[in-house]
């Protein structure tokens, strides 16, 4: 427990972490309000478009079949609706462990919060409790619920006990390659041990990584919110922000070198 | 976690966790017995956790009642009460379909697309009812006050028309199974928004997950019973069958439900 909180601080992330029996501690990354409401829009799609199916079953059905068919397929159409409608995310969790063709094409998967499969219970709660989180139409309440929770939960979400999280496929990349390779003259400004934690290093890779897929202003935008802390740490001063902080990793990388 | 203490590149760190997690999931990917525990739910919790919630039965059962009340008392004292209420070409077609009587009988089509009729607009009403419960109460108060009204209404007015006998006859069949499922659901609604008022010492969130258990089962039970309801509606009660043999089975039905809600899920005495 203790240590647990000697952890650095829970950064405003949107990260859950969760032990599991092996003792081994993960995180998931857990799914916000855009993407939730993305998926969400996919499966409406599908929906409408079984709906569209449904009906021109019965309409087919109506006009071929015997005059008692006609009734029965409307009857079942009905009934297909209403399953549509309530029972569409049950059984799509159920049949795909926690996701639905909407919610893969977004990368998400609804799990429990202690990171395990979601049980059935857990899927009829959670979608019978979309009828609030509709409410008072295009799922105003829900996203205000989500948006106020840590880990993006709606009322569904809090009394089933699950999250939807971010199930990326990662692939590890190729070696970071700082462009314009760093001069000696930059090099020689900075200290040969620059004095940084495990996580300072760590969150240098993440941005030097991502630098490379942002336009130079958002990279600069971002660099300028970390790099005075840096620079007054160590004593320094630095003409661009981002340019600092990716020298400063390759020499905590390259340290000494 | 090794590959942590050893300080790996945080992407690789990434990676690993992914692969982590994702083995995590198919692991422990949950038994295949499903069956057997909705089953369980629906025979054994649901009369058990009904007990337990009488209180709620109880108030959703008065919000739901009065109005019924009310609804019927002021239909049938003037048309003009029960025009107020539902609009006016509504009650006249459900009084001129009383009117006629179930003498013929109906086709299984006609009773097939009505059957599915009932379980879209009731279930769904139920539903509705239960979920708003989230509202601190206050959506299935509406829900259970404005379905009573209405019912009341709709028989009041009937009744004032003439065809009481029918109307009755024809409701005796699947109301047990209906209004007690609509009360059931709303006093599940009415549990979740006791629950966010109060919380016996839990965060809101986790007074919603304690109930979560509960709530399943109430309208899980509730939905079956609409269920059935919704095929008794749709192929029992049109039928031309006599009036005293659908009265005998409105009458089994009811005990057969005051039955189970008393008995239903108890666990036998252990020997001492």
């Amino acid at each position: 427990m203790t240590e647990a909180e000697a952890l650095p601080d829970k950064a405003l992330d949107t990260i859950a972490e969760v032990e599991t029996p092996e003792s081994i501690r993960f995180q998931f990354r857990v799914a916000g309000p855009a993407r939730r409401a993305c998926a969400y829009g996919v499966d409406l799609l599908l929906r409408g478009l079984l709906a569209i199916f449904l009906l021109t079953f019965a309409l087919i059905t109506g006009a071929v079949g015997a005059e008692g068919l006609a009734g029965a397929s409307s009857g079942v159409v009905l009934v297909g609706i209403f399953l549509l409608e309530w029972g569409y995310y049950v059984v799509c969790e159920a049949l795909m462990n926690g996701t639905s063709p909407g919610k893969r094409a977004l990368g998400l998967r609804v799990v429990r919060e202690s990171g395990h499969p979601l049980r059935l219970s857990d899927s009829i709660l959670r979608n019978l409790l979309r009828g609030a989180d509709m409410l008072p139409g295009a799922y105003g309440i829900g996203l205000l619920v989500m948006c106020a929770d840590q880990r993006f939960r709606r009322i569904g979400d809090m009394a089933a006990g699950t999250i939807v999280i971010l199930e990326d496929r990662l692939t590890v990349s190729s070696q970071i390659r700082i462009e314009p390779p760093p001069t000696e003259r930059e090099l020689a400004r900075l200290p040969a041990r620059p004095d940084l934690s495990r996580a300072d290093h760590e969150a240098l890779e993440l941005f030097v990584r991502r630098a490379q897929a942002m336009n130079p202003v958002r990279e600069e935008e971002l660099a300028e919110m970390v790099a005075p802390i840096y620079a007054k740490r160590m004593g320094l001063r630095y003409r661009s922000a981002a340019r600092f902080l990716a020298l400063l990793f390759h020499r905590s990388t390259h340290g000494g070198v | 976690m090794r590959a942590r203490t050893l300080g790996c590149d945080a992407e690789v760190l990434q990676y690993l966790d992914s692969l982590a997690s994702r083995a995590h999931i198919a692991l422990y990917a949950p038994p295949e017995r499903r069956l057997v525990a909705a089953l369980r739910v629906v025979f054994s919790e649901f009369p058990r956790t009904l007990r337990r919630s009488w209180a709620f039965v109880a108030v959703a059962g008065a919000v739901f009642g009065v109005p019924f009340l009310v609804g019927l008392v002021g239909a049938l004292r003037s048309e003009q009460f029960a025009m107020n209420v539902l609009p006016v070409d509504v009650l006249e077609q459900l009084a001129d379909g009383y009117a006629q009587g179930f003498a013929e009988g109906r086709d299984g089509g006609t009773d097939a697309m009505m059957s599915g009729f009932y379980v879209y607009n009731n279930i769904g009403i139920a539903f509705r009812c239960f979920a708003t419960g989230a509202l601190w109460g206050a959506g299935s108060l509406f829900y259970l006050a404005y379905n009573g009204l209405a019912t009341g209404t709709v028989l009041g007015y009937v009744s004032r028309a003439g065809s009481a006998g029918n109307i009755l006859t024809f409701v005796s069949g699947h109301a047990p199974f209906e209004l007690t499922a609509i009360v059931i659901a709303g006093a599940a609604g009415l549990r979740i928004g006791y629950a966010l008022i109060d919380t016996r010492g839990f965060t809101r969130v986790g007074a919603l997950r304690r109930e979560g258990p509960a709530l399943l089962a109430l309208i899980s039970g509730a939905a079956v019973m609409l269920l059935i309801a919704a095929l008794i509606e749709g192929f029992w009660s049109p039928s031309s069958l006599p009036q005293r043999t659908k009265l005998i089975f409105s009458a089994c039905g009811s005990l057969a439900l005051l039955l189970f809600f008393c008995f239903g899920g108890r666990r036998r005495k252990r020997p001492a």
